[in-house]
């Protein structure tokens, strides 16, 4: 995450310096991550507890739900049993109440139709469903119930039987021969009245008699209800509406000996008959070979059970799903909200590394501006020193720019400030930084590197990249930069000291001719210093008055009168004594101060011009000098006007002195600037003449009066024939233009001589007067 | 009526003999009750109820004593087809139930339609069927609503 962010930023920002202020963007990333993916974690387990709570209920539920019912099974049966078995009991016991009314009836009264007495009194039972017949001693069928073919049933083993016990005897199911139907019989023997044998007294009953209670609405069509012998022939059974009788069941297994099981429990059977599981229970009956069975069939009676645990698995099914889809978006809405709070962060986090950029970086060249390379200038240091590494540290201060933007405008200022930035940039290495510290001053941190050859060729690249023209704004420009460097450890272990030291050389590069580079040393920080002391006290001395003005005069060869004086600037500094321009001049030129200066230096002039005429002097010319910055002050008209305004003195009496190497920078412009000066009735003179080799056609085009000699071609004019040919043309040529010659300089009497004789207008110089304060009227 | 001129109508008239005749064979079961009853009319639900056990009483409360025509007796067949729907084996098997589960004894039974006459004159409170064309003076036929 953090790489490919760095990757995106370093893409958009080609040009930009790696950050070393990259906000820690790793912990912020990813410390959300995280704890989303804990929430998420703990939202499944949330999500999981609740399936796990909901299932155990249910099957909780479920399960009391079977063992209730399986309960209510068995209690149903327990209870249903008492009630059978009472029946059962009630019904044998009236059959074989029936049988006894008969066989007593015969015991007591041999011979008798004991039967159909017994049967018109109602003592028998009733005949559509019970037939009682009776035998004879060999088992003739003497009497019955009903009509009857004549039948002996000695062969029938109920009747085996009465012949040896007095009780009564169940027979074995048969089959009615004639309707299918399973039939049982109930006998008694009848005895002589002494005691022997006289035949049986029998009752034959349908068997579904003794089921005929089964309701299917309480057993089902499952259930069973039956009478089993203790010989294991169900005498009869019913399940639903089947009945049956003469199958075989183990009789031990479902009637456990009720000796040894006091209180006999429901079972849960399969019963062997129909192979169907049921909730089974039998009971021996009292006195007779019998006993009765009860079941309800477990799939029956878990019926309800089992609809109702599909009810609870279908609805926990439902609320499962309700539950994973609640879950499903909340989750989805929960990464919709991360999702949300992600990109807030990206865009605060894209924020932040916007303002960090605009923070750190200049809005013009979108170099690193000041606050950034002090950043990136402590860490190489710091670095630098952990490693014991070198580096070095140029400072870098275009020459005339602060001319550049006043003369084209701000808007070519700005473009070759960024034209300049993207030379340096391309002309450096990649591990180099370049840095706009504000204005014309740019720095470069050059890594790796302080040996003095390899530094003097990368400033002379940059010199020769910077010194290439520039086409800026449809016009070609030249532009040269001061370079000073400094080096790691040697010239400062500090930011300040490298800075500093940096900055000092830069400025001898500057004072040695521009268009330079130079190295710091310790000397150089001493002149500096000098230089730091001075500027502070020059923007002091015009408040505290320290300025005054020098005057020498200029004499006319032939008439030898004074025709006038130059004003020369002089600084009564309070410590270091009388300071010449060329010490502070160029300082003054560089900082801007020269603007008030020049102001205070035409006044001053002109007030002593008039106060020369109140003196009663004939009136003279006053000459000023005007530097290069004075020129190109916009306001310079302006001043000069108002000047001779409040001094009220007459223009022509003005002269205006422009050095010849200042008229030629700027040619168009300046010719303006001298017509409008020219306008005020102003006098102009070319100053330093023959030192920059103008030519007389470019001299045609300015309107000036007069001409003055440099003083250097007038040093050796009486001994080099070069100076001697360049002055007799001068003043040739200053004739044929109808301008006054003016030779400076002039020291000696034989450079006197020489200008007398080559038609020189007018001298000034050492020879003829020496600059003072004020000259006093001769 | 010449029936030889109108075969048709010889014809109708037969098909309404064959009808009136399979009519009477269904309704000649009639209930009755002694002639000195005060009962007049039931309903056959009531009627049912007192033969099946159910009930011992008439609607004015005062007992019921059934009367059963002996089994096989085409009247008796009948006669519960007619008041409970019942066949045979069906009201047998009820009174099997009834039986064998103490609720009840199956009304007394009477040899023939004569017999349950002779019982209804001697008897106040018994309730019997026989068929209408045994009906005499000695009986009063119970109205079925």
């Amino acid at each position: 995450m953090t790489t490919q962010l760095k990757a995106k930023t370093d893409q958009q920002e080609p040009s930009t310096k790696a950050l070393p202020l990259t906000i820690q963007s790793s912990a912020r990333q990813e410390s959300p991550h995280s704890k989303q993916s804990y929430v998420q974690i703990a939202f499944f387990m949330v999500v999981i507890a609740a399936l796990a709570v909901l299932w155990t209920v249910t099957f909780r539920l479920i399960d009391n739900e079977v063992a209730s019912a399986r309960k209510n099974a068995a209690n149903a049966v327990s209870t249903l049993i008492l009630t059978y078995e009472a029946q059962v009991v009630r019904a044998i016991r009236e059959i074989d109440q029936s049988l006894n009314v008969v066989k007593r009836g015969y015991e007591l009264t041999p011979g008798q139709a004991i039967l159909a007495l017994a049967e018109d009194s109602g003592l028998l039972l009733p005949d559509f469903l019970f037939l009682t017949n009776v035998t004879d001693a060999n088992g003739n069928i003497t009497s019955s119930t009903r009509s009857f073919e004549k039948a002996n049933i000695a062969d029938q083993s109920y009747f085996q039987e009465q012949l040896e016990f007095d009780h009564l005897a169940v027979s074995s199911p048969w089959q009615d021969p004639y309707n299918k139907a399973w039939k049982l019989t109930f006998s008694r023997r009848i005895n002589t009245p002494s005691g022997t044998f006289a035949g049986i007294v029998f009752t034959s009953v349908d068997a579904s008699y003794f089921v005929s209670g089964y309701e299917v609405a309480q057993f089902g069509q499952h259930g069973v209800l039956g009478i089993l012998g203790t010989d294991g022939v169900f005498r009869t059974r019913r399940s639903g509406e089947t009945i049956t009788s003469g199958e075989l069941a183990d009789y031990a297994l479902l009637v456990p000996d009720s000796d040894e099981v006091e209180d006999q429990e429901v079972r849960l059977l399969t019963n062997s008959w129909d192979q169907v599981k049921r909730y089974t229970l039998a009971t021996k009956l009292y006195d007779v070979p019998l006993a009765v069975i009860l079941g309800l069939s477990e799939e029956e009676q878990l019926a309800a059970s089992a609809q109702l645990r599909q009810l609870y698995l279908q609805r926990a099914a439902g609320a499962s799903i309700i539950i994973l889809m609640l879950a499903a978006v909340m989750f989805s809405l929960s990464r919709q909200l991360q999702r949300s709070r992600q990109r807030i962060m990206d865009e605060q986090f894209t924020h932040a590394k916007q303002v960090e950029h605009l923070a750190y970086h200049d809005s013009l060249t979108g170099l690193p501006n000041r606050s950034l390379f002090s950043e990136l200038l402590r860490q190489g240091i710091a670095e630098s020193k952990r490693y014991d590494r070198r580096f070095a540290l140029l400072f870098l201060d275009l020459d005339r720019f602060k001319i550049i933007n006043d003369t084209l405008g701000h808007d070519v200022g700005d473009e070759l400030l960024i034209e300049v930035a993207k030379r340096l940039s391309d002309t450096l290495r990649e591990t180099d930084t370049v840095a706009r510290l504000g204005g014309d001053e740019f720095v470069v941190l050059l890594p790796e590197m302080n040996d003095e050859k390899q530094l003097s060729e990368v400033a002379r690249k940059i010199l020769s990249t910077v010194g290439e023209p520039f086409h800026l704004s449809g016009q070609d420009l030249r532009i040269t930069v001061s370079i000073g460097i400094s080096a790691f450890p040697l010239d400062g272990e500090d930011e300040q000291t490298l800075v500093k030291n940096a900055d000092i050389a830069m400025y001898h590069a500057k004072e040695g001719g521009k268009n330079n580079f130079s190295f710091y040393s310790e000397e150089l920080n001493t002149d500096s210093l000098e230089r730091l002391a001075l500027e502070s006290s020059l923007r002091l001395a015009l408040e505290r008055e320290e300025f005054t003005l020098f005057y020498q005069e200029k004499y006319n060869l032939s008439s030898k009168e004074v025709t006038g004086a130059e004003a020369l600037l002089r600084w009564k500094h309070p410590t270091l004594g009388l300071v010449l321009p060329m010490q502070f001049l160029p300082l003054a030129e560089e900082t801007g101060l020269i603007i008030p200066i020049g102001k205070w230096v035409i006044e001053t002039a002109c007030r002593q011009a008039i106060d020369w005429l109140e003196q009663g002097l004939p009136p003279r010319c006053i000459s000023v000098n005007l530097t290069a910055r004075q020129f190109s002050d916009a306001h310079l008209i302006g001043d000069i006007a108002r000047i001779l305004q409040t001094t009220g003195l007459d223009p022509v009496q003005l002269e205006l002195e422009i050095s010849e190497n200042i008229l030629l920078s700027d040619f168009d412009k300046n010719i303006e600037v001298l017509t409008r000066i020219k306008a005020l009735g102003v006098r102009i003179a070319i100053d330093n003449f023959g030192t920059s080799y103008t030519s007389l056609s470019t001299l045609e085009q300015f309107q000036f009066d007069s001409l003055k000699i440099d003083g250097s071609v007038i040093r050796d004019v009486t001994k080099e024939p070069e100076n001697r040919h360049l002055t007799e043309a001068i003043i040739s040529v200053g004739r044929a233009m109808a301008v006054t010659i003016v030779a400076e300089g002039v020291e000696t009497q034989e450079q006197a001589e020489f200008l007398l004789a080559s038609s020189c207008d007018q001298v000034q110089g050492f020879y003829y007067d020496k600059p003072s304060p004020i000259k006093k009227p001769q | 009526m010449n029936y030889k001129k109108h075969p048709k109508r010889m014809i109708r008239a037969t098909l309404l003999a064959i009808c009136f005749a399979v009519a009477s064979a269904h309704s000649d079961v009639v209930v009755v009750v002694s002639a000195s009853s005060p009962v007049t009319e039931l309903s056959k639900n009531q009627i049912s109820k007192i033969f099946l056990g159910k009930s011992r009483r008439f609607p004015d409360g005062s007992r019921a004593v059934p009367l059963n025509q002996s089994e096989g007796n085409s009247a008796r067949d009948a006669f519960y087809m007619q008041v409970s729907g019942k066949s045979p084996s069906q009201v047998k098997a009820h009174w099997t139930k009834l039986i064998f589960t103490g609720r009840g004894q199956p009304p007394k039974e009477a040899a023939n339609g004569d017999a349950v006459k002779d019982l209804l004159a001697n008897n106040g409170v018994n309730i019997g069927y026989i068929d209408q064309a045994a009906v005499d003076d000695s009986v009063k036929i119970v109205a079925i609503k």
